[in-house]
C-alpha cells in the first residue's frame, strides 16, 4: 500500500454535549473536512467501554476517535 | 373549526404569528393558558421564515 | 391558531375583553387539502409572489413555502380568475379531496380573552425611500430582504445570486447601511438595531458560495452590539469583506455597472463602481400599527412604534395590553423571542386565577406493544433537507441501499421530513407499514429528534424506538466537494443507525415532582424582577444577595436615558421585594452548596456578616442573576489622575451639587479596555451612557465643550434619537482607529490628551478639565457558579445559553435558567425584559408540577450486581446509591440525576448496567455495521 492511497477508516465515539455538538457546529460554518470518519453518538464518553475500541479495531478500523 | 367555540376561561389573544408571537403563545401554553394566535398571513411564522441563515452563527433557522 | 384573520376591536377591561375579528376565507376547506400542490400547476394564472420579495412567479393557488403551518393552500383573491372575473375554476375539479371551496365567505368571530399581547411584527420602508439609491430602476439594485431570498438555498434561485439585468455572477457587491433608519430625510431617526447584522450575515454567506467575489460595506458605525456580534464582524473582515466609514450619495447606471458616489468621514468624495448593490433596510413600525393603535388604544411613540418605558417595557399604554418583539422597537430575533416570554409572563400574571382552566392536555393514542420476539420492521426516510443534503448526497441511492438491508421493511425519501405533511406521511406509514422502529437520516438529533419522537408518540409507537441519523451537519455540509464520499458516508451512517435501531427497546415514561420554589441568585434589578414575577404568579422563592442591601447596580444611577427618576422606581421595586410574603430575602449571603438536578434542588447557603449561619433550601429551580460591575481598566490614567473619570462616576458628579460639576471642556474616550483590550467584547451600554452624561452636562453647563473619540457609536434603537441631540447641541464626535488610539498623559494636575484627528486629518493635542472614559462590564461570580452548577462560560466569562435564538434565558443545565449582566452586557430594559423571560421558563416546571425524565438514563439489572460498589464511587453526579437487597448490597439509580453520561455502564466488570438507548448490544451492532463496509469494499477492490 502506497502511502498516497491511503485513506484510513476512522470509527470515532461522539460525546452528545460537546464533540457530536461541534460536529454540528462544524457543519453549520461548513467547515469541510475529510470523508473518513464515521460516527458513534455516546451520551458521554464515559460510556465508551474498552471493549468497544478493540471491538472497532477488529472491524477493521485504522484508527478510533473518542471525542469527549 | 365550527364558527361557536365555547368560551374559555385563561385565555389570551396574540396578534401576530411572526417569531414573537409564536414563541409567546408555546410560553402561554406551557404556564396553562388557552391561546389565540391571531395573523392576518395565511400561514404563521412571519419574516423570519423567509431567512436561511441567522446571525450571527449562521444557523438554520426554521 | 386563527390565520387570515385581521384583528379589529377590543372592548372591556384586563381579565376579561372581546375581541373582535374577521377571518378573511382560503377558499380551500383546511381539514380536506393535504397540501399536495397539484392546483398550483393546473392553476393558469402567474402570481407574483411575495415570500420571495417578488422574485419569483406562483399561481394564485398556493402555499408560500413547504414548512408553511397551517399546512393549506389558499387563494389569493387578488389575482384568482374566478374572484375576479368569475371564469376558470380549472382547480375545482383538480383537487382530488374536493378541498376548494369558492363559496367561503368572511367571516367575523368574538373571542373572549383576559389578556391580549401584540406581536405584529414590523413594516417595511417605503419604495419612494430607496429611489435615489436608483431603487426600482435599476434591476441590479436590490434590498437586502430580496438578496436574502436570492442566497436562500430554498429561494426562487436556489442560492445562485446573479444580476438581474444581464444574468451575470456578480464579481463586485455593496451593501449600503442605514437605508431608511438614521435618516430623517424619510423622518426615521431611530436606528433599526438589525441591518449591520444582516449585512454582515448576506456578506459571509456570500463569500462562501464564492469565495472570489468582492464585497463592501459602506456604513456610519457598525453595530454590532449583541453577545459575540462583534466576533462575526472580525470574521467578515478576515475573510476579506471590506468595510467603508462613508455616507453614500447616490447610485448611478455606469456602462454595466453601478457608480456609487460617496463621502468619507474626512470630507473626501470618492467614486467606485459594483456589479450589484444591496442595500440595507431598516426596519419600520407594522402597516397596521395606527389601526392597532386605534383598535386598543394604545399610545404609540414618534416612530409609531408602541410607546413603553424604560422600567415597564413590555407594558403597553392600557392595563391588561402587553407587546412584544419589533413592534415595541426594531430588534433582531433572540430579542424577540426574550420579549415573547417576558410578555407570557405578564398575561400569566393577569390571568394567574384561571391557569388551567381552559387548556386540555394533549392525548396519545395508546402505546402499541412491541415484543422482543415480534419481528423487527424498521423503517428508514431519508431526508432532503430541500438542497441541503439532496444538493450533495445522492439521497436516493442511500434509501435505496437501506433498503438492501435486514429487518428494513419499507423506506423512502422526503423533501422536508420536518414539514408538518411530511410528519402526516410518516404517522400514517407507521400503522400502513406496520412499523415498529424507525430510523430518520436528516439533520442533527440535537434540534430534531425531540419533533420525530413527537411523531412517533402520536402514531402510537414509544418514542425511544427511533433512531436519527446525521447526513446533512456530518455529511452534506462538511463534503460539500466530495458527493461521492459523502454518499458513501450517508450509506454508512445509515447502515450503522439501522443496526443499532434493530437492537433498541421501548422505554417507560418517567415523572419526578417539582418542589414549587425558586432559588434566585443576585439581588439586583434582574433577581428583584425575577422574584416579584414569580410570587404575583403564586410561587415562593428565595432571594440571594452577597451584598448587605438588595438594588444592585441601580443603586449608582440617578437618571435613565429616557429621563425616568431610577431612585424612586427603586425604592418602590425594593419594597415590593422585601414586603412580599412569597419572597425570603437574604443577604450578605453566598451559594456554598448544589445539589439535585430540576424540580429537585438543595442548596446550602451561608448567610451574615460575622456570625456566618448556613440554611438549607430545596427548591425546584435556579435563577442566576449575578450581575456584573463596572471594568476599571489601568489606561488612560484611570486612577492616577483625578481628572479621569469614568462615566458612572461622572454620572454621580453631575447628580452632585458641586460647581464645576460640568466644566468647561471634556473629552471622552469610547471603548476604554473593550472591544480587544482587556475586554474582548463591547458592552451594549456606554454609548447610551455617554450619551446621558452628554445631555445632562449640556443641561447643567450648555457652553460646554465636548469631543466624544470612539470607535462606533452604538445607540441602537431610540436611543440614536439622543446621539443625535447631542450633535444638535455641537459635541464633537470623532472616530479613532485601532492602530491609533488616543494617548493620555499627566503633567501636575493637568491631563494632556493626544489623538489624531481623523476627520480635519491632523494630530492634535489638548489639555482639558475632564477625561472620562467610557469602561465596560464585567460579570460577577460566573466562575465559581459555573463549576459549582456545571455551566458552560462563554470565553468572556459569562453564561452560555442553550441556544442563541430558540432558547436565551435558560442554561444547558435543565432547571436554571439565566438573565442579566451575568448573561451579557446589556441596558436596563433588555434586563426587566430578559428577567421577565427567565420567570417565565422557570415557572413553566413549577406550573407543571413535575418534570419528565429522558429514559435514556442507566438502570441496574440487580440480579448481575455484585455490589462492587465501584458505579457509585465513578457516578460525577451522585446518581447511582448502594442499597440493601435482602443480605446483599445493590447498585441503584436515581433516575431524575442520571445525566445517561454511562461512566457506570462502561466500568461495571459484569455489564449489570444498562443504558438506555444505548445499550451495550446497540453499540456493538453499530460497530458491526462500521465494520461491514470494509469487508465490502476489500473484497470489490
Amino acid at each position: 500500500m502506497s502511502d498516497k492511497s491511503f485513506s484510513p477508516k476512522i470509527l470515532g465515539f461522539l460525546c452528545n454535549w460537546c464533540c457530536y455538538a461541534a460536529a454540528d457546529a462544524a457543519g453549520v460554518s461548513r467547515f469541510q473536512y475529510p470523508p473518513n470518519l464515521r460516527t458513534v453518538r455516546v451520551m458521554c464518553t464515559g460510556r465508551v467501554d474498552p471493549s468497544f475500541i478493540l471491538k472497532g479495531f477488529l472491524e477493521g478500523a485504522d484508527a478510533i476517535f473518542t471525542g469527549g | 373549526m365550527g364558527k361557536t367555540i365555547k368560551q374559555r376561561e385563561g385565555a389570551v389573544m396574540i396578534v401576530g404569528g411572526g417569531i414573537a408571537g409564536i414563541q409567546a403563545a408555546l410560553d402561554m401554553t406551557e404556564l396553562g393558558y388557552y391561546v389565540y394566535l391571531v395573523e392576518k398571513a395565511p400561514a404563521v411564522g412571519g419574516v423570519m421564515a423567509q431567512l436561511d441563515k441567522t446571525f450571527p452563527t449562521n444557523d438554520c433557522s426554521i | 391558531m386563527i390565520t387570515n384573520a385581521d384583528f379589529l376591536a377590543l372592548e372591556g377591561n384586563p381579565g376579561n375583553f372581546t375581541a373582535k375579528l374577521n377571518i378573511r376565507p382560503r377558499y380551500i376547506d383546511a381539514d380536506l387539502c393535504t397540501a399536495c400542490g397539484l392546483c398550483t400547476q393546473y392553476c393558469p394564472k402567474h402570481h407574483v409572489d411575495p415570500y420571495n420579495e417578488g422574485l419569483s412567479i406562483t399561481r394564485p393557488i398556493h402555499i408560500d413555502y413547504a414548512q408553511a403551518v397551517p399546512a393549506t393552500y389558499y387563494i389569493d383573491p387578488s389575482s384568482c380568475m374566478y374572484i375576479q372575473h368569475e371564469t376558470c375554476q380549472i382547480c375545482v375539479p383538480v383537487c382530488q379531496s374536493h378541498a376548494i371551496d369558492f363559496s367561503q365567505k368572511p367571516e367575523t368571530r368574538e373571542l373572549t380573552i383576559g389578556a391580549v399581547i401584540l406581536s405584529p411584527g414590523f413594516g417595511k420602508i417605503a419604495p419612494e425611500t430607496l429611489e435615489k439609491y436608483n431603487y426600482g430602476k435599476h434591476p441590479d439594485v436590490v434590498t437586502a430582504f430580496e438578496f436574502e431570498r436570492m442566497t436562500n438555498a430554498s429561494g426562487p434561485f436556489l442560492g445562485e445570486i446573479k444580476c438581474f439585468s444581464d444574468g451575470r455572477h456578480p464579481k463586485s457587491i455593496a451593501f449600503i447601511q442605514c437605508v431608511g433608519s438614521r435618516d430623517l430625510g424619510c423622518d426615521n431617526g431611530y436606528c433599526s438595531s438589525v441591518c449591520c447584522m444582516y449585512a454582515i450575515k448576506e456578506a459571509l454567506v456570500t463569500k462562501e458560495h464564492d469565495p472570489e467575489v468582492d464585497i463592501t460595506i459602506y456604513y456610519m458605525d457598525i453595530r454590532t452590539q449583541g453577545k459575540d456580534f462583534d466576533a462575526a464582524r472580525e470574521r467578515a473582515e478576515a475573510i476579506g469583506v471590506k468595510f467603508i466609514r462613508a455616507k453614500v450619495a447616490d447610485v448611478t447606471p455606469w456602462e454595466n455597472h453601478l457608480k456609487l458616489t460617496y463621502s468619507t468621514f474626512d470630507g473626501q468624495h470618492k467614486f467606485d463602481s459594483h456589479d450589484m448593490v444591496v442595500l440595507s433596510v431598516g426596519l419600520e413600525s407594522p402597516k397596521d400599527a395606527k389601526g392597532i393603535a386605534k383598535a386598543t388604544d394604545i399610545e404609540l411613540n414618534k416612530y409609531d412604534f408602541c410607546q413603553t418605558e424604560t422600567f415597564s417595557p413590555l407594558q403597553t399604554s392600557q392595563e391588561g395590553i402587553i407587546v412584544a418583539g419589533a413592534f415595541q422597537g426594531p430588534k433582531d430575533i433572540p430579542e424577540s423571542g426574550t420579549q415573547s416570554s417576558g410578555a407570557a409572563t405578564l398575561a400569566s400574571i393577569i390571568l394567574k386565577n384561571q391557569r388551567g382552566k381552559g387548556t386540555e392536555s394533549k392525548e396519545y393514542p395508546e402505546e402499541i406493544t412491541v415484543s422482543d420476539d415480534e419481528d423487527v420492521r424498521i423503517g428508514v426516510f431519508v431526508c432532503h433537507c430541500g438542497i441541503n443534503v439532496s444538493s450533495v448526497v445522492d439521497c436516493p441511492e442511500v434509501a435505496k441501499d437501506a433498503g438492501k438491508m435486514d429487518n428494513v421493511t419499507y423506506y423512502t425519501e422526503s423533501l422536508y421530513a420536518c414539514s408538518q405533511d411530511a410528519q402526516e406521511q410518516i404517522k400514517q406509514t407507521i400503522k400502513d407499514q406496520k412499523l415498529n422502529r424507525v430510523v430518520i437520516a436528516a439533520c442533527s438529533p440535537r434540534t430534531h429528534e425531540p419533533l420525530f419522537q413527537e411523531t412517533l408518540k402520536d402514531a402510537g409507537l414509544n418514542r425511544n424506538l427511533f433512531e436519527m441519523v446525521n447526513i446533512r451537519d456530518h455529511c452534506s455540509w462538511v463534503h460539500a466537494n466530495e458527493p461521492e464520499a459523502a454518499t458513501d458516508k450517508s450509506k454508512d451512517l445509515v447502515r450503522m443507525g439501522v443496526s443499532k435501531a434493530a437492537r433498541i427497546q421501548p422505554l417507560p415514561e418517567q415523572t419526578v415532582p417539582v418542589i414549587p420554589k425558586a432559588l434566585i441568585l443576585g439581588g439586583g434589578i434582574a433577581g428583584m424582577t425575577v422574584a416579584l414575577s414569580l410570587a404575583d404568579q403564586g410561587f415562593e422563592s428565595v432571594l440571594v444577595e452577597k451584598s448587605s442591601s438588595i438594588g444592585g447596580n441601580l443603586q449608582n444611577l440617578k437618571n435613565t436615558l429616557a429621563g425616568e427618576t431610577v431612585a424612586s422606581f427603586l425604592k418602590n421595586l425594593t419594597m415590593k421585594v422585601t414586603k412580599s410574603p412569597k419572597i425570603d430575602v437574604v443577604t450578605d449571603a453566598a451559594l456554598t452548596q448544589s445539589s439535585g438536578f430540576i424540580g429537585n434542588f438543595n442548596s446550602i447557603i451561608e448567610s451574615g456578616k460575622e456570625k456566618k449561619k448556613e440554611q438549607s433550601v430545596d427548591h425546584g429551580v435556579i435563577v442566576i442573576a449575578t450581575g456584573g460591575h463596572e471594568h476599571r481598566p489601568d489606561l488612560y490614567q484611570l486612577g492616577k489622575s483625578k481628572k479621569v473619570v469614568t462615566q458612572k462616576e461622572l454620572e454621580t458628579k453631575l447628580a452632585g451639587r458641586a460647581k464645576n460639576r460640568a466644566p468647561n471642556s471634556i473629552v471622552m474616550i469610547q471603548c476604554a479596555g473593550s472591544r480587544g483590550e482587556d475586554l474582548n467584547y463591547c458592552s451594549k451600554v456606554c454609548c447610551n451612557h455617554a450619551m446621558k452624561n452628554i445631555l445632562k452636562i449640556k443641561e447643567i453647563n450648555p457652553e460646554s465643550q465636548i469631543i466624544v473619540l470612539y470607535r462606533d457609536i452604538r445607540t441602537y434603537g431610540f436611543a440614536e434619537d439622543a446621539y443625535l441631540d447631542a450633535r444638535k447641541k455641537g459635541v464633537v464626535f470623532i472616530p479613532y482607529e485601532v492602530d491609533r488610539k488616543p494617548v493620555v498623559s499627566t503633567q501636575g494636575t493637568k491631563v494632556q490628551v493626544d489623538f489624531f484627528d481623523s476627520i480635519m486629518q491632523e494630530d492634535v493635542s489638548m489639555t482639558p478639565d475632564l477625561v472620562t472614559l467610557s469602561v465596560g462590564l464585567v460579570p460577577d461570580g460566573t466562575e465559581e457558579l459555573s463549576k459549582m452548577l456545571k455551566l458552560p462560560v462563554t470565553s468572556n466569562g459569562f453564561f452560555l445559553e442553550a441556544h442563541v435564538k430558540l432558547r436565551p434565558v435558560e442554561a444547558a443545565v435543565d432547571g436554571i435558567y439565566l438573565c442579566g449582566l451575568a448573561h451579557a452586557p446589556k441596558p436596563i430594559e433588555e434586563t426587566i425584559v430578559q428577567a421577565q423571560a427567565a420567570a417565565a421558563k422557570a415557572a413553566i416546571p413549577l406550573v407543571k408540577g413535575f418534570v419528565t425524565v429522558d429514559p435514556i438514563v442507566s438502570s441496574v439489572e440487580q440480579d448481575d450486581c455484585i455490589g462492587c460498589g465501584l458505579c457509585t464511587s465513578l457516578c460525577p453526579y451522585g446518581a447511582i446509591i448502594m442499597e440493601k437487597v435482602g443480605k446483599k448490597r445493590k447498585a441503584k439509580t436515581i433516575s431524575a440525576s442520571c445525566k445517561a453520561c454511562g461512566i457506570c455502564a462502561s466500568h461495571c466488570p459484569t455489564f449489570a448496567i444498562s443504558m438506555g438507548g444505548f445499550t451495550n448490544e446497540q453499540l456493538i451492532s453499530q460497530i458491526e455495521a462500521f465494520g461491514n463496509k470494509t469487508v465490502e469494499e476489500k473484497v470489490e477492490a
